[in-house]
C-alpha cells in the first residue's frame, strides 16, 4: 500500500535548516498495523503528514496504492486523501461549533454522499465507538476518550485503507487508551491498514510491526507478529 | 451543505458575541446610513423626474449690463414679454409659460389667513407640467382673470369635505372675488415648482405696455422645446436676435436656457423652493462610501484577526476532505449571510429613522422610498460588494491555511496579517480624523456665518410685513412706540438681510445712456439708528427728507435723498466726503441728494461680496422693523399685536425676528452641516467599534502574555501602556495623512464662500489630538480589563 523510497524533508526557517526527514525508506503492506517510535524531534509526524497527504516531501519517492504521489499538486492530494486516509490525532481536533454527529458526519459531506446514506453510516460508526447516546452534545460537553472516540469514528466513517494516527492516547489515561487501541485493533482486523505514532511501548505492543526513527531515518524495525 | 454552514456560522456568531455584534451593528449602521443617505440622493437625482415633458422644458434666466458698463446682472428673472416673444419668433418652442408666486391674504370669514405659496400661472401651464388635475378641466381653468385652482390639501384647509369647485375666495387688496375652477393634486415634495394656490396669470391685471418692455422682470418663464435639441439651437439664435430688440436702447438684455431637469441641482438661481448644489450630493455619497468602508474594514479586521481561532476548523475540514474552494464559498457564504442580517437589521432601521432623517433633511421622505427598486437594488450591491470585498481576504486567508501547520497547535498567533489589520487601520483613522476635521472646520464657518459683523443689528429686530402704500405709517409708528420696548420703527422695502431690487445710478457728469446697475431700496429716517448702520460720512435721512420723497403729498415735485455705501460712492468717483450733497439720480425717474455714506453691510449672503447699494427716502415699502429691548419681549410682542389688531384690522400680524430671517438665508448650509454632523459622528463612531473589536482580541490573545507578566511582576500601568501603544502611534500616523487630504478638501468647499474662515492649525491639532483620545480610551477599557485580571486564571485556561 505504501513504499517510500529516499524520502527527504527539510525545514528551511530564515536561520536554520532542519532535516526532518532524511533519506528515510520502508514499506507498509496492505493489512497491517505499524507503529513509528522515536525520541521527540525525530521526524515522526513530518513522515505521518507526508503519509497522509498533507505535506509534500522535497525529494524521494511515494507510492501509493503503486501511483507515485510525491509530485501531486494540493488539489489532487486532497482528492487522494479524502478517498483512502483518515486520521486521528493526539489533540483530537473535533470542531467546536459542530455536534458529534456533525463532525462524524464532515468526510461524508465532502465526499459527497447523500443525506440518507449519511445519517445510516454516522449512527453505524457512533454505534460501534459506543458514543451514539451523545450524538447531539459539542466536543467541550464530552470526556478526552470520549473525544477521542469520536476522532476514531470520524476517521473511519469513510471506510478509509489506511488510517493515520499520531499519538492517539497521548492524552488519555490508561483505561481510555487501552479502548482507543482495542478500536484500532478491530479496525486493523477488519482490514484497514494502520500508522500509527506513539511513545509508548505498551500502545506499540497492539502493532505488528515497529519501525524505530533517529534523526529523520529508520534505524531498525522490529516484526512483533 | 449549506445547512451545516449555516449552523455552523450561527453557532459561531453567538460563540463570539462580542465580534458577532460589532460586526453585525457596524455593518448595520454603516448599511442603515448608506441606505438614508441613498435615499436622499435618489430623491435629489430624481427631482422633477414626474414632468412628463421635463427634458423638453427649460427655463429662462434673463442677463441685462448697460452701455458702458463692465457689471452685468444675471437672474431667474423676466418680463411678461419673453413668452410672448420666444413663442412667436421661435419655431423651436412649442409653448411657454409665465408664472409668478406671491404672498396673497385669503379671507374667510374673520380669518386673515398668509399664503406664501399663491402661484400665478399662464394659461398653457398644464399643457407643460404634468401636474394632476383632481376637479375641473385643465384647458379652461386658468383661462379668464380671478380663475383660482387649490391643492388637495388647500381644499381640504378651506372647504373640508365639501365639493370647493364654483365657491368663491377673497384676498385681501383685491376687490374681484377669485372662483374656484378646479382641485390638483398636492405638489410633489420633489418638484421645483411648488404651490398651494394656481391662479390664472391675467388676474395680476398686467397692462399691455409691459408686453413691450424687457424690464418689468419680476416673472419666471418656462418655454416647452419642440425637442431635446432645440435648446442649443434656440440658444445660438439668441444674442443676435436680442441685439436686434434692444438696438438703441442702451443696455444689451440676452437669455439663457436652462434644462428644467438641471436647475435644482446645477443651478445658481433656485426655483420655487432652494436648490440643493450637487456638491452637497457628492459629498454625501462620498461619505457613505467612507462609512461603508469602515464597516467593511472594520469586519476585515475582526475576521482575519479571529483567523487563528477558525484555523483549527479549517485544518480539520481539509483533514476531512474540504478543498480550498469549498471553504473559500463557505467564507464567503458567512460574510454573505452577515451582510444580509446587517442589511435587514439596515433595512428596519432605515424605516423606523426615516421620519428622523426626512426631518433632518427637510423635506418628507416616503417610507415606501426605502423599499423602491432602485434603493433594494442599491442594498443587493452592497450584500454582493461587501461580502465579496470585506468576505474575500478573510476567505482567502482562512482557506489557504495549511492543516499541518494550524493542527500541530503551533498556529497560535494570528501574526498574519498583522500589517494588513494595521494599514486598514490606519486606514480608519484617516477617515476619521479627515471627517472630524472637515465637520470642524464646516461648523466654524457655519458658527462663522451665523455671527459674522455684517454691518448691522438682527438682534431684537422684528419684521412686521404691511401693505407697500399704506397710508398711516405715521400713525402705526407712534402707537407702536407708546411700549417702552419698542425703541425704533422704521419702514423699509427689503431687510437687510437680502435686499436684492435692481435699479441704475448716474451722476449729472455721465450721460443720460451710461447707467450703473445698482441694488437700492427704499427707507425711512429710522431705518439706520434700528438696524445699527455705521456713518462714514454725512448724516442719516431727516423726517423731512421723507416728506419731501412724497412731494409733500403730492403738492411739489418729488425730491429724493440717499443713503449710498462706500462701494456705490466709489462707483459713482467720489469718498465717502466727497459724496455728501452731490446730485445723482438713481432710475432717471428719481433725482435728489447724497445725504450720507453708510460703511460696507452685507445685504446679501456671505457667498456674494458686498456690492453698491443706495437706500433712498421714500414713505412707502412693505416691510416694517421694529428694534425692541430685549427687556420683556413676549410682552412687547403681544402689545404690537393688540395695536396692530386695531390699526390694521385686515391684515394678519405676522411678525418674524430678523435673525431667524437671516439663518434661513443658509438653510441649505445648515442642514448640510447637521448631515455632515451626524454621518461623521456615526463613521468615527464605527471607526472605534472596530478598533475596540480589535482590542478585546488582542487582549484576548495576549491573556497569557499578560499573565505571565503580572506574575514575574509587571505593574498594571505598564500593561495597559503595552497593549494600547500601537494603536496610538497607528493614530499619529494617520493624522498626519489626513491633513494634506482635509486641508485640501476644506479649502476648496471655502472657496465658495467670499466671506470665510481661515484653517487654523489647532483644529487639526485638536482633530489629532481627539483621535488620539477616542482612540485611547476605546483600547485602555480592554487593556485595562485585561491588566487587571487575575493571572492565574488566564494562565489556567491554556
Ligand atoms: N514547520 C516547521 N518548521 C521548521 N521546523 C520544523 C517544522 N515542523 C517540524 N520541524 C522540525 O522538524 C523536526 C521533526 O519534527 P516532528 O514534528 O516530525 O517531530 P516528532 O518526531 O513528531 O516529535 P514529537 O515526538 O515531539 O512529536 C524537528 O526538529 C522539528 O523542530
Ligand atoms: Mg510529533
Amino acid at each position: 500500500m505504501i513504499k517510500i523510497t529516499n524520502l527527504e524533508k527539510i525545514y528551511r526557517t530564515e536561520e536554520v535548516e532542519t532535516v526532518a526527514l532524511n533519506d528515510l525508506s520502508f514499506e507498509v503492506r496492505d493489512g497491517e498495523f505499524v507503529a513509528v517510535m522515536g525520541p521527540s524531534g525525530c521526524g515522526k509526524s513530518t513522515l505521518l503528514n507526508i503519509l497522509g497527504l498533507l505535506d509534500d516531501p522535497d525529494a524521494g519517492s511515494f507510492l501509493f496504492n503503486g501511483v507515485e504521489v510525491a509530485k501531486f499538486n494540493e488539489r489532487k492530494r486532497a482528492d487522494m486523501r479524502k478517498k483512502n486516509i483518515g486520521f486521528v490525532f493526539q489533540s483530537f481536533n473535533l470542531i467546536d461549533e459542530l455536534t458529534v454527529f456533525e463532525n462524524v458526519e464532515l468526510p461524508l459531506m465532502y465526499a459527497g454522499v447523500k443525506k440518507s446514506e449519511r445519517k445510516a453510516r454516522v449512527d453505524e460508526v457512533l454505534e460501534k465507538v459506543q458514543i451514539m447516546h451523545r450524538r447531539n452534545h459539542f466536543p467541550q460537553q464530552l470526556s478526552g476518550g470520549q473525544q477521542q472516540r469520536v476522532a476514531v469514528a470520524r476517521a473511519v466513517v469513510n471506510k478509509p485503507k489506511l488510517i493515520l494516527a499520531d499519538e492517539p492516547t497521548g492524552n488519555l489515561d490508561s483505561s481510555n487508551g487501552n479502548e482507543v487501541m482495542q478500536m484500532l485493533t478491530d479496525l486493523n482486523e477488519a482490514g484497514t491498514t494502520i500508522v500509527m505514532v506513539t511513545h509508548s511501548e505498551h500502545d506499540a505492543r497492539y502493532s505488528h510491526r515497529i519501525i524505530r526513527m533517529l534523526d529523520g531515518h529508520t534505524v531498525t524495525e522490529n516484526i512483533l507478529v | 451543505m449549506i445547512r451545516m454552514y449555516i449552523k455552523t456560522m450561527f453557532r459561531n456568531l453567538w460563540k463570539n458575541k462580542t465580534f458577532s455584534f460589532i460586526n453585525i451593528m457596524g455593518l448595520s449602521v454603516g448599511l442603515t446610513s448608506c441606505l438614508l443617505i441613498a435615499v436622499y440622493i435618489k430623491q435629489q437625482l430624481d427631482f422633477d423626474a414626474f414632468q412628463e415633458k421635463g427634458n423638453r422644458i427649460a427655463r429662462v434666466l434673463m442677463e441685462y449690463s448697460f452701455e458702458g458698463s463692465t457689471v452685468s446682472n444675471k437672474g431667474n428673472y423676466t418680463s411678461v414679454r419673453v413668452p410672448l416673444v420666444l413663442k412667436n419668433n421661435f419655431p423651436e418652442v412649442e409653448d411657454a409659460v409665465i408664472l409668478a408666486q406671491t404672498k396673497r391674504i385669503v379671507q374667510t370669514g374673520a380669518n386673515l389667513i398668509t399664503e406664501n405659496r399663491f402661484m400665478y400661472a399662464g394659461t398653457s401651464f398644464f399643457k407643460m407640467f404634468s401636474f394632476k388635475m383632481l376637479k375641473g378641466d385643465a384647458g379652461t381653468a386658468l383661462a379668464a382673470p380671478f380663475q383660482v385652482l387649490l391643492t388637495a390639501s388647500t381644499a381640504k384647509k378651506y372647504f373640508g369635505h365639501t365639493d370647493p369647485v364654483g365657491k368663491t375666495l377673497r384676498l385681501t387688496g383685491d376687490s374681484n372675488l377669485y372662483r374656484v375652477t378646479g382641485v390638483v393634486a398636492d405638489c410633489p415634495a420633489a418638484s421645483q415648482i411648488q404651490f398651494d394656490f394656481l391662479a390664472s396669470f391675467s388676474s395680476l391685471g398686467i397692462s399691455k405696455e409691459h408686453e413691450e418692455s424687457y424690464w418689468d422682470a419680476n416673472y419666471t418663464t418656462y418655454v416647452l422645446l419642440r425637442n431635446r435639441e432645440a435648446l442649443t439651437t434656440l440658444q445660438a439664435k439668441l444674442p443676435a436676435f436680442m441685439k436686434e430688440e434692444m438696438e438703441g436702447k442702451h443696455a444689451t438684455v440676452n437669455f439663457d436656457l436652462e434644462p428644467f431637469r438641471k436647475v435644482h441641482l446645477y443651478s445658481g438661481y433656485d426655483a420655487f423652493l432652494p436648490n440643493v448644489p450637487i456638491r452637497y450630493i457628492y459629498i454625501l455619497a462620498g461619505v457613505a462610501a467612507l462609512i461603508l468602508v469602515i464597516a467593511c474594514f472594520t469586519y476585515i479586521n475582526l475576521s482575519t484577526a479571529r483567523s487563528a481561532e477558525r484555523a483549527k476548523e479549517v485544518g480539520i475540514r481539509k483533514v476531512a476532505g474540504a478543498n480550498k474552494g469549498q471553504l473559500f464559498w463557505q467564507f464567503i457564504g458567512e460574510s454573505a449571510l452577515l451582510c444580509f442580517i446587517a442589511v435587514f437589521v439596515g433595512m428596519a432601521a432605515g424605516a423606523l429613522l426615516l421620519p428622523a432623517f426626512s426631518r433632518l433633511i427637510g423635506q418628507p421622505v416616503a417610507v415606501a422610498s426605502l423599499f423602491s427598486l432602485p434603493i433594494l437594488g442599491v442594498a443587493a450591491g452592497i450584500i454582493l460588494l461587501v461580502s465579496f470585498t470585506a468576505g474575500c481576504y478573510p476567505a482567502l486567508v482562512l482557506s489557504a491555511f495549511q492543516p499541518v501547520k494550524v493542527l500541530k497547535g503551533a498556529f497560535k498567533h494570528a501574526g498574519q496579517g498583522q500589517r494588513l489589520r494595521r494599514a486598514l487601520i490606519i486606514f480608519q483613522f484617516i477617515i476619521s480624523v479627515f471627517l472630524i476635521v472637515s465637520t470642524c472646520i464646516i461648523q466654524q464657518q457655519l458658527y462663522y456665518i451665523r455671527h459674522k459683523k455684517l454691518g448691522y443689528d438682527r438682534e431684537h429686530i422684528v419684521k412686521l410685513p404691511i401693505p407697500f402704500t399704506v397710508e398711516n405709517t405715521d400713525l402705526i409708528k407712534s402707537e407702536f412706540k407708546q411700549d417702552a420696548g419698542v425703541l425704533q420703527v422704521a419702514r423699509t422695502n427689503n431687510t437687510p438681510v437680502n435686499m436684492v431690487s435692481g435699479y441704475n445710478m448716474r451722476t449729472p457728469d455721465m450721460p443720460e445712456n451710461a447707467q450703473i446697475a445698482v441694488t437700492a431700496n427704499p427707507i425711512d429716517n429710522e431705518v439706520l439708528p434700528a438696524i445699527g448702520l455705521q456713518l462714514a460720512a454725512g448724516a442719516n435721512l431727516t423726517e423731512q427728507d421723507i416728506i419731501d420723497a412724497n412731494g409733500n403729498g403730492g403738492a411739489n415735485e418729488r425730491l429724493y435723498h440717499f443713503i449710498l455705501n462706500e462701494s456705490a460712492a466709489r462707483q459713482l468717483g467720489w469718498t465717502p466726503q466727497e459724496a455728501i450733497g452731490k446730485k445723482m439720480f438713481l432710475d432717471e425717474s428719481r433725482p435728489g441728494y447724497v445725504r450720507g455714506v453708510v460703511k460696507d453691510f452685507n445685504f446679501q449672503s456671505l457667498q456674494h461680496s458686498i456690492k453698491p447699494i443706495v437706500l433712498f427716502s421714500s414713505t412707502y415699502g412693505g416691510t416694517l422693523l421694529i428694534k425692541i429691548s430685549g427687556a420683556h419681549m413676549p410682552q412687547t410682542i403681544a402689545f404690537l399685536q393688540s395695536k396692530w389688531k386695531q390699526l390694521m384690522p385686515d391684515r394678519p400680524f405676522e411678525y418674524r425676528f430678523l435673525d431667524d430671517e437671516y439663518n434661513d438665508l443658509y438653510e441649505n448650509e445648515l442642514r448640510f452641516g447637521k448631515l455632515m454632523n451626524v454621518f461623521a459622528a456615526i463613521a468615527i463612531f464605527l471607526a472605534c467599534a472596530g478598533l475596540f473589536g480589535l482590542s478585546v482580541y488582542t487582549a484576548q490573545q495576549r491573556i497569557k502574555e499578560i499573565g505571565v507578566r503580572k506574575v514575574l511582576g509587571a505593574a498594571t500601568g505598564s500593561i495597559i501602556f503595552l497593549l494600547s501603544r500601537d494603536f496610538i502611534k497607528l493614530a499619529l500616523i494617520a493624522s498626519m495623512i489626513a491633513f494634506p487630504f482635509a486641508w485640501w478638501f476644506m479649502r476648496s468647499w471655502l472657496q465658495h464662500y467670499e466671506y470665510r474662515i481661515a484653517m487654523s492649525g489647532w483644529v487639526f491639532a485638536a482633530a489629532a489630538l481627539a483621535t488620539l483620545l477616542i482612540a485611547l480610551v476605546t483600547v485602555s477599557v480592554q487593556a485595562t480589563r485585561a491588566a487587571l485580571s487575575n493571572p492565574v486564571k488566564a494562565l489556567r485556561s491554556e
